[in-house]
Order: C-alpha cells, then structure tokens, then sequence
C-alpha cells in the first residue's frame, strides 16, 4: 500500500468543479427568476448562505474518518424512520404533500435526510460479509430495508422522492451483482405498475411482455406463475395508489399522459415550461430578459423548475452546458465508485450518484416534458436549503470515499 | 461468484452508458425544442405575454353648410375600479360621492366577475373635475380606483339638433351578434340620426397599442418600445347641408310647440332646417352610465325621440290643392280660363261644404282662397288613380330616400286601395275629401318640403339631404351626390300654381299676414283634421318669388288654423335664412374689395 501525498490524490477537483458552476448557474437564474417576484424576495440571499453552509458541511465531512459512515447507517437508519413518521404525525402541507418538518422559520424535508440513512443502511447490508443477494431471503431483507421508508414517503404523499428510492435501490442491488433473472423478478412489478397507470390496454401489454419474458427465462411452472401472480397484483395495487394519490398528483400524471387535456389546470406548467425552453434558441434572450420567466408564467419557478430559466435565458448553449456538467459529475462518482476497494463504501457512492442521476433525469425530462411533474428539485441548481445541504454531504461522502479509496485494499 | 460480479467492469459500463444514453436523449430533446422549434415556443411566448389593445380613433365631428363647428369631441373624465386592488367597503362612500344607487358598484363588479381582476372596470363617465382632483388627493386611501379621459360628443354650435344629430351609444349584444366583424364589444356605435347613417364615415380606423402582460394579464409595459404600434386613424368629418342660424331660430320657434319643420334648397334638395319637436338634450347621452335617461325620454307622452318631420303622417289639408291644380292643368281638364262655381260648397250625394262663398272661380283665385267647391269638381273630372298617379310623381306614398335612418312613406289611396278596403262599391264621395287634402292620404313634412321644392323649381329637384359631403383626414372635401327628382310637367303649369301660391300671401289669399316688402314669399296654408283634439296647422311656402331658395313644410301639432300658427314660423325662417345668405354675400364682397384695396394700394404708391 503506498500512500501520495500529493493534494490531486486526495482531493478530487473534478468532483466539486463541476458542483460549483451548476451552484452558480442556479445562482443567477434564482436571481432573475425572483428579482421582479414580491413573493420570493430574499431566496437569493439565502441560497447564497445555503452555499456557504453547504461548502463547510461538504468539506466536514470529507474530512470525517471513512469508518465513520459505516457506524452511523443503522443510527441514520433509524432517526430517518423516525422522522418519516413523525413528520406525517405533525408535518406541514405544501402543495399537497405532508413533507415538511418546521423548526421556527426554518423547514426541512425528512425524505431528504432518510436519503443518506437509507443508502448507509442498505449498502451495509449488502456488503455484509454473508450477505447473498441471490438468495430469497437476503433479496427479500435488501428489499424490505429499502421499501419502509418509501412506504412512508408514498404515505406524504411525495410521488418523486418514491421514484428516487426505488431507482436507487434496484441499483444498489444490481451493483452488489444480482443476476439478470432476479433483476427481471424485481424490475417487472415496476415496470407493470408504471404501465397499468396509462390505461388497461398498456397494462395488459406490459403483462403481456412479462408472460414472454418468463418462457425465455424457461424457470419452473409454479414459479414463474408466482412472478405473474405478483405482476398482476401489482398492477391492480398501482391503481388503488393511484387512487389513494392527492389529487393534485393524480392530475400531474394525468398531465403528463396528455398535457394538453387541460392545458389551464395541470398541463399548464408543464406547456409554460417548454414554451420557455424552446423559445430561448439557440443563445437565449438573455440573462433577465426572458418573458415567460420574468413575467411570471411558471409559479415558483426558482425551485423545481429552474431549468427553464436557463433554458429561456441562456439557451441550448446553457441547457447543454448544465448536461455535460451532471453526466461528468455521474461518470466522475461512478469512476470512484468503481475504483474503491471497500465494498460498502463503492455500495454508498453508486448510491449518491443514483440519487443525483434520478433527481437530474425527472426534473430536466419533466421540465422538457418527457417525464411527469413530480417536483422534484435539479440538485445544486434549484433554490432550497434542504435539498442543497443534503446534496452537499452526500458530494463529501464521495469525496471522503475518494480520498479514502486506497485504504482498504 | 458474487464477488466477481459485484462492480464489475460490465456493470460499470452498463451504468456508464443508461448515464450517456439519458443525458444524451435528454440533450436531443433539448436540440429539438430549442434549435429546430424554437420558431413555434417563439410565437407561443409572443401570444402569452404580449397583447393587443385597440385604440379609439377620434370620432368625424360635423360643421354646418358654411363650416361652422356644430359636433366635436370633448374629453370627459370616466372613473374605473381595479377589483384586485379595490376595497368593496368603499362602495357606500364611493356611491354617494359620484350619486349612484346603492348597489351599484356590487352590481357592475358582478356583471365582469369573468373578466380578469386586474382588468379597471368603467363605473362612471362624465364625472366631475371636482371629484377626479378629491380622487388624486386621496388617492392613498382610495386603492383601486382610478380615471381616465375618454372624448364624448359636445355640441358647441348652439343648435340642438336632436333628430339631425341622433346620439351614439356603447354597442348592444344583439347588435354584435348580427353586426360586421369590424365592431367590438364596448365599441360606441351611431344609434340615430346622421351618427348611426353615417357611422360607417365617422368611426374612423382603430389603432392598435402592443403591451407586455405578465400571467395574470396585469400589464407590465410597452412591447417593442411601441415600434408596432398603429396609430388611430380619426374618422371622416361630415359637412352638412343645415345652416346653423336658421336651424337655431327655427328650434327657438318650436320651443313648447309640437311639430315640425323641413326647409330645403329647392335647386339643390340640400336641407337647410329640420326640426322635430320637442327635442331631447344629446348632451345627457353623452354621459349616461345607466338606462334612466332613456326609459325617461322613451316613456315621455310628449315623445321626443319620435321624428315627427320624417315619421309622422298627417293628412296634408289644403297645401295639397296644387297638386290637384297640376294635374288638371297639365291633364288638359282644366285651363286657366275654366272656372267652377261656389255657393259655399258642392252637393255630390250629400252637400261637401267650402269655407266661403266664391261664386264663379279659376284655378289661380281658386288656390289663392283655398276654394274647396274648385276642387271637388276639378278632382272628379281627374279620377282617383289619375290624382293617385301624379301624388305619386311628386314624391308621395314613398319614401325620400332622406339621409336618416327611419321614415315613413305615407299613404296615397288609389281605386285598388278602396277596393281591398270598402269593395268594388266604394262611395266616389271620398274623391271630395282627397281633393282637399282630406280624408286617406297622409303625408310627412319631408314629403311634403319635397313637394314645395319641386313647385318651387319647376318640376326639378334633388331628393331632400341632410350631407353635403366629408373631409377625410387629409382635410380632401368630398361631395355626395344626391338623386336628382324631375316630374316631368310643363313649365306653364308651375306658373300657374306659383302665381295661386303668391296670391295667398300677397293678393287676398289666407296668409296675407306674414306678407313682406323684402321678401317675397309664396306659400300656401292647410289644416290637417284629426281625432286627435284640436286641428294640426300646415304651411308650405318658397322664397323669394322669383329666384326660390328655400322651400319648407312647417306642421305646428293640435293648434288650429295654418295661417295662424305655421306660417309666423315659416316667414321668421325664411327671412333669417335669406337674410343671412345676404349678409354673407356682402361680407363676400366687403373681402373682395379689401383684396382690390391691397392690390390697389401698392398702384397707388406708383
């Protein structure tokens, strides 16, 4: 084991450069989106403050010993059940979700923070030494520590933050090395769910696909009734969520299946979003100078649907700028993640990454109308303490795993 | 096993290529809105946030004969409430200051519950200055309420003019629906008179103003800095044929009289004075918010909206006697030598009674002393559909075609007409009353200032007019033509009539007393019977004898005899209108031997 001193190998600039500029990209469309708004007087100054805090947190915890994060999952773990709980007991309502937990003036999201509890706690899990993923039971375990907080998080109801978990549960699980079938067994339901809320035809199509699925698999009868059995079950269960959805979210997914059925109502941002987008061109009006931001088409358009502003204001250059940041960013924690020796800790960073990569793909596909309006914030760039800060401890976590990648060879 | 695949090479790639294919997708997404549909987002955006807003040109105003300003526009202030910024506990203070009915303002706020709430509603127009500057002072305390000018009618030329000028009005519903395209709602549109005939001309072009709206359509400023804007085009100017002068006196004439007056240019058919009374102040219309004024005006027994000079029919009474006399002269039936008796009537089934006894008596002295024995005799050698025929060339059972929107042809019974009525049967007695202008027919006094005019003139006239012609914006003059009337009599015949006519004023006729050494005006009495109380006075006249300029019908409601009542009024408006017209050819002159004079001057010095 040798050990650099030098400062490149234990500080990953192409981590937190990246960071910056998407920071300060959010910065000036924050501050063009809420210069003229009355409401939102002040969200820059505090971003600016959010930033500072958020940069000292990053930089405490890349500091912290790296066994550290390995002792704390099942504490984290836990308090974030806790706080799930407790925040559907005495949480406050915003736009539909019972998602906030108010300490004086000062809000925070408890889905957040159960973020890193469940990503420690799984990845422990998974790196246990015994631990088999191919097992039944072991599956079931991995499944059922990653399901209780998304349980709790489909009871705000917060339909995004839901998407997160699974996207970054199924992907710590095919990290740990699941095969392809047992990741059939796990991803169809999904997939079943997702097509049963477009109508009963697209439902039975996608049962369809499974039952072909399951003769090229060529597993025993009973048990590849019993995969068609929960595939069906879970459909039918989709759609009693679906129905058990506030209904403002209910009409943001009918929204997304067809804008324009109510382009008023629900489809309403979702147009005003890509009107802002396609408008901007090739160059984009200019910074303070797009109509559908500075006249206010978007509400509250500083936190999940900033990257309009930089769509309108800055244009493709600026829309294709914020991309190739995030997919340097990704392809940067998947390089540690893969290059880490210690399999908790390669478990934890493919875990941030899965989380940042969710958050990117829903909100700039649902701002440019590929994906539902979920609300979900464009880490680093959208305006919110909550969402910056526990962005900022995951980026040092991966930092720290950077830093410490060598040492348990 | 596991081990081998956990993070491996293969799985790393996999993640690595899901993150390429995602943002990549993502990045084609983004190219095919922002760089191949940018165009179709662009004009999205325009739509959403700019918008258009007409502006009211200026109005056309109208000038009188000699270009005298009778119509313009005058700002007005009109109040307006914001509903998003108005406080409704303001309503009782803000009703009694502007002397609204309680509920007002709940009233009209309700009414634009669909609009936007930034949009200002209209409260009042017209409001005083007093309480726009008691605004301004306390426009603190007042959120929401504001004021803007707007242009409403003024009528600076003295002259009322009520059925002349007809008032305008913001459009109906039902109009909008039925109406051209080029109308919107809240547009003020001509409801009567020359400002609904003429609306086409005096509109004028809307211009268009471009703003920045913000989502809930509050306006934030102006688009392009205005650089598309579209200036209003103001609408054409209307000259009219009425002299002002003579229309004002006339008014005065009918003040507290019911009646009417027509006075026309005989050589031209231009209307020189029209009055229907009473009158209604077109002032009041200017301002009204709400239908008060007119439910008032519309259930006035007096009915002064009603336009008596070209709605009413009345029997014509004996100014209809020439028209008798012309058709037996240029008939052939009679010559100026025949003559009829009188014995103080004529027996013809039963005995027809004439206001004297005339004895043996020729057409001129016939119509000179309104002689009815003359013709009911004349009348029966003419036959009904032959009298029908000539009432007919002279303008009678159809309408002038006049400039005004509503008018009533009249009636002229003819043998088919008492046919469907009375049957084949019917008593040739009735023959007797239409000779004296009794009986079916009915006239208007705009048919019958046709009549006047075509005597006057020979037989050629123009169809009676209220414009001369416009002045568009570039201040170019335009004349209308009018349709030229001839009714295709002799010359002889007119001469005839005419010389009765002169008789009835200057010889021993039945207005002698309005006869005058200045002007010489012929003219004709008549007293229209009706059921309705005491007897409606005619008078037809033209003047000067020799040269006629004017000629007018005057009808003066339930008064008695024409002599009495109508033909004062007819000499007061002839003698302003001729005396007038002298007046301004010797200013005339006066400039023209001052310009002799300047010309002449600079010789002198030579």
């Amino acid at each position: 084991m040798r050990i650099d001193y030098h400062l490149k190998d234990k500080f990953d600039f192409g981590l937190l450069f990246p960071v910056l500029i998407l920071f300060g990209t959010g910065l000036a469309a924050i501050y063009s989106s809420t210069y003229n708004n009355p409401l939102a007087q002040g969200n820059f100054e505090k971003q600016v403050i959010w930033g500072i805090a958020g940069m000292i947190l990053f930089f405490v915890v890349y500091s912290l010993p790296s066994n550290l994060f390995k002792q704390s999952a099942i504490p984290f773990y836990l308090l974030s059940l806790f706080l799930l709980v407790f925040v559907l007991l005495i949480g406050k309502t915003v736009s539909g979700s019972k998602s906030w937990i108010n300490f004086g003036s000062l809000g925070f999201q408890p889905s957040e923070f159960a973020k890193i509890g469940t990503i420690l706690m799984l990845a422990k899990f998974l790196s246990r030494n015994n631990t088999d993923i191919e097992s039944f039971k072991d599956l079931l375990l991995a499944l059922g520590i990653g399901i209780m907080p998304v349980a709790l998080i489909l009871l705000e109801p917060d339909l995004g933050t839901v998407f997160v978990f699974l996207t970054m549960i199924i992907t710590l699980i095919f990290w740990k090395g699941i095969s392809v079938f047992a990741m059939f067994v796990v991803l169809s339901p999904i997939f079943v769910a997702i097509s049963s809320l477009f109508g009963t035809f697209y439902f039975i199509a996608s049962l369809v696909i499974v039952v072909a699925l399951l003769f090229v698999f060529r597993q025993d009868f009973f048990f590849s009734g019993s995969i068609f059995a929960l595939n069906l079950a879970c459909g039918f269960f989709t759609d009693y969520v679906f129905r058990a959805l506030s209904p403002h979210q209910q009409n943001r997914i009918q929204a997304f299946i067809d804008p324009m059925s109510d382009p008023l109502g629900s489809g309403y941002n979702t147009i005003q979003a890509q009107v802002a987008i396609g408008s901007g061109g090739f160059l984009g009006k200019g910074f303070m100078a797009g109509h559908q931001t500075q006249l206010q088409f978007i509400p509250e358009q500083w936190t999940d649907f900033i990257y309009c502003v930089v769509g309108e204001e800055f244009g493709f250059i600026g829309t294709i700028i914020i991309l190739i940041l995030f997919t340097y960013l990704f392809l940067r924690i998947l390089k540690i993640s893969s290059s880490s020796k210690d399999e908790f800790l390669s478990l934890v960073s493919v875990g941030v990454l899965t989380v940042f990569f969710t958050h990117f793909i829903i909100n700039i596909g649902m701002v440019v109308g590929v994906m539902p309006v979920v609300g979900l914030p464009l880490p680093f760039v959208s305006y919110g303490g909550s969402s910056l800060l526990v962005s900022m401890v995951m980026l040092g976590i991966v930092a720290n795993i950077f830093r410490t990648r060598k040492n348990y060879a | 096993m596991i081990n081998e695949r956990f993070a491996s090479l293969q799985r790393k790639t996999i993640l690595s290529v899901a993150i390429l294919i995602s943002a990549i997708a993502l990045g084609a997404r983004l190219f095919q809105m922002q760089i191949l549909n940018q165009d179709l987002y662009e004009s999205k955006s325009v739509n959403n946030s700019i918008k258009q807003i007409d502006q009211n040109p200026l109005r056309g105003v109208f000038y009188d004969r000699n270009h005298k300003l009778l119509v313009n526009n005058v700002p007005a202030y009109t109040l307006r409430i914001t509903p998003t910024e108005y406080d409704t506990s303001l309503n009782h203070m803000l009703e009694t200051v502007l002397k609204l009915k309680t509920g007002f303002i709940n009233d009209i706020l309700f009414q634009n519950r669909n609009y936007s709430k930034y949009q200002p509603i209209k409260i009042k127009r017209g409001v005083d200055f007093s309480i726009i500057a008691w605004i301004e002072e306390n426009s603190q305390n007042l959120p929401g309420i504001d004021y803007i000018i707007e242009m409403h009618r003024g009528y600076p030329g003295g002259v009322n003019g009520s059925h002349i000028f007809g008032y305008t009005r913001e459009i109906t519903k039902r109009q909008l629906e039925k109406g051209s395209e080029s109308y919107k709602a809240g547009d003020f549109i001509g409801y009567s008179g020359i400002e609904k005939n003429y609306d086409m001309q005096l509109r004028g072009q809307k211009g268009k103003k471009f703003i920045l709206v913000d989502s809930k359509q509050k306006e934030i400023g102006s688009y392009n800095d205005g650089s598309d804007d579209q200036l209003p085009v103001k609408g054409n100017d209307i000259i009219l044929t009425i002299d002002a002068k003579t229309q004002k006196i006339a008014e005065e004439e009918f003040k507290n009289k019911r009646g009417a007056v027509v006075a026309v240019d005989p050589k031209t058919g231009e209307i020189l004075t029209f009055v229907s009374s009473p009158q209604y102040d077109l002032d009041q219309f200017s301002y009204i918010t709400s239908r008060d004024f007119l439910d008032s005006l519309y259930n006035d027994p007096e009915k002064p909206l009603f336009n008596r000079a070209t709605m009413s029919i009345q029997s014509p009474g004996s100014t209809y006697k020439m028209l008798v006399a012309i058709a037996g002269l240029d008939l052939g039936v009679i010559t100026t030598s025949t003559t009829f008796n009188c014995n103080g009537g004529y027996t013809f089934g039963r005995f027809f009674k004439c206001h004297g006894v005339h004895g043996r008596i020729n057409v001129v002295e016939a119509i000179e002393k309104s002689c009815n024995s003359f013709f009911y005799q004349l009348i029966l050698k003419i036959g009904l559909d032959r009298w029908a025929e000539y009432s007919k060339r002279f303008g009678f059972n159809s309408k002038t075609n006049i400039d005004l929107d509503e008018e009533s042809s009249g009636l002229i019974p003819d043998s088919k007409y008492y046919e469907k009525v009375y049957g084949s049967n019917w008593p040739r007695s009735i023959l007797l009353s239409l000779s004296i202008g009794q009986g079916e027919v009915s006239v208007s006094p705009v048919q019958l200032a046709q009549y006047t005019a075509l005597i006057a003139n020979n037989g050629k006239t123009y169809s009676p007019h209220l414009v001369r012609g416009y002045v568009d914006n570039t201040g170019k003059e335009f004349d209308l033509k009018s349709k030229q009337l001839t009714v295709g009599i002799d010359q002889k015949v007119f001469d005839i009539v005419k010389k009765g006519m002169y008789l009835v004023v200057n010889g021993s006729g039945t207005a002698t007393s309005i006869r005058s050494d200045d002007i010489v005006i012929a003219g004709k009495t008549g007293t229209a019977q009706n059921p309705h109380g005491k007897d409606h006075a005619w008078f037809v006249a033209f003047a000067p004898f020799d040269n006629p300029q004017i000629a007018l019908a005057v009808i003066v409601e339930n008064v008695g005899f024409g002599s009495t009542y109508a033909a004062p009024i007819a000499k007061k408006i002839i003698e302003t209108y001729l005396n007038s017209k002298v007046e301004k050819s010797l200013d005339q002159q006066k400039t023209i031997t001052q310009l002799e004079n300047t010309v002449s001057e600079p010789q002198r010095e030579n």
